[in-house]
């Protein structure tokens, strides 16, 4: 059975009350759906918020799933609307710009796993902390649409019905977002 | 001073769907132009650090689990008429575990149902079952006398026709005994009649041969005599 059919027949189950198919639906997608939420939120915190937020919208709309498009596509299409959401809620761009400065969530986040092999957690760790501290200074928007882009492998086309735009708008969005990427890397050059 | 193309240019290469034909021809132009390529590799760069993103493991949480049996507990509740049907093997359940606890006996005869609970419905039971049995037992040996009253009666049919018949044959038989022997008897009598008779009749004739003679001699004498 692939991917797709499985989902399907998870979705199915799920929607006839098996507790077990919509757990392993969830565990399906969660991690995928956690790591997206870090990327934008920039802390787990949030990132769980949203995490919990995208999954219990997609259980009160699960029964609206027609199958015409990829559930992944579906699902990010809600984690899309939810990360929206809570940064107009948290008012996200300032958040970050703390969280960035203090940087305490990373650090927490791996705390528990150091015991494991160390040196790979910690390369790890300060890797994402990286790809946080660039995607920190770019606009939602910028931020969303390497997100899809880059993590997702989402088409301009995609990106563009997700967001409410034209393709070439996202392609422009994507590129922009690109350019500000370098100007921070330039910045920090000059700043180290 | 910046290329015009640049951004075009970069934008198409990160597009999808890029024939091989527009990809040879960014290439070239990369090749040629110094900022553009200065641009695309920064963007190389950039997507790579990107890409260089370890997944995190995800924090405990339920998954939405107790909402969702929650949720799905309550749909059942309200499923309607149907949806009782589906308490119906909880309610069974619980009416067993119920007749278990309380030690019920339902015992069901010609008589009718009878219910008892606790320690006594086990002596209740036996003295219901023996009544029964002897209800039974009566029955059955009311049946069996009429069954051999019946069997005797028509078995004495059958002894009184085989007897009659029988003495039916051996009153013939003697009948027709009686008879020859009557009629034997009869004729020896008749025999015996005709034979006496005879005898009556010679002693008759000699006696009236004997008066004769003697007349005869009478006579005799009386002419001798004269």
């Amino acid at each position: 059975m692939g991917l797709i059919n499985e989902d399907e027949a998870l979705i199915a189950a799920a929607l006839k009350g098996s507790a077990y198919a919509w757990e392993k639906l969830v565990k399906r997608y969660e991690s995928r759906i956690f790591n997206y939420g870090v990327r934008i939120t920039g802390n787990t915190s949030d990132a769980m918020d949203l995490t919990q937020e995208v999954f219990l919208g997609i259980y009160r709309n699960l029964h609206r799933f027609r199958g015409d498009a990829k559930f992944s596509s579906w699902i990010f299409r809600i984690a899309h609307n939810k990360a929206v959401d809570i940064n107009r809620r948290k008012r996200l761009t300032t958040t970050l710009a703390h969280t960035n400065n203090d940087e305490p969530d990373f650090l927490e986040t791996v705390a528990g796993d150091n015991r494991y092999e160390p040196d790979k957690k910690l390369d790890d760790q300060q890797a994402n902390s990286r790809v946080i501290s660039m995607l920190a200074r770019l606009s939602l928007e910028q931020r969303l649409v390497i997100e899809l882009k880059v993590y997702q492998s989402l088409t301009f086309e995609e990106i563009a019905d997700m967001q409410g735009v034209s393709a070439n708008t996202a392609k422009t969005r994507f590129y922009t977002a690109l350019k500000k990427l370098k100007t921070v890397s330039e910045e920090n050059n000059v700043l180290s | 001073m910046s290329c015009p193309k640049t951004q075009h240019l970069l934008q198409e290469y990160f597009s999808d769907g890029l024939t091989p034909l527009a990809k040879k021809e960014i290439e070239n132009h990369l090749n040629s132009c110094e900022q553009c390529n200065d641009e695309f590799k920064f963007f190389l760069l950039a997507h790579s650090n990107m890409k260089g993103w370890k997944d995190q493991s995800v924090p405990h949480w339920d998954r939405g689990l107790e909402l969702f049996k929650r949720e799905h507990r309550s749909e059942k509740e309200s499923m309607g008429f149907w949806g009782r049907w589906q308490l119906v093997p909880t309610a069974i359940s619980f009416v067993m575990l119920c007749v278990l606890l309380l030690n019920v006996s339902v015992i069901s005869g010609e008589r009718g149902f009878f219910v008892s609970f606790g320690a006594n419905s086990s002596n209740l039971q036996l003295q219901y079952q023996l009544a029964e049995i002897q209800e039974q037992y009566l029955v059955e040996m009311d049946t069996l006398v009429n069954q051999v009253g019946e069997w005797l009666d028509s078995n004495n049919v059958q002894v009184l026709q085989v007897v009659m018949e029988r003495t039916r044959e051996a009153t013939m038989e003697n009948l027709d005994l009686i008879y020859a022997y009557f009629e034997q008897q009869r004729l020896r009598d008749l025999e015996d009649m005709r034979i006496s008779y005879q005898e009556l009749v010679d002693s008759d004739y000699e006696t009236i041969r004997s008066l004769q003679q003697l007349a005869r001699f009478v006579s005799y004498q009386d002419d001798a005599v004269r």
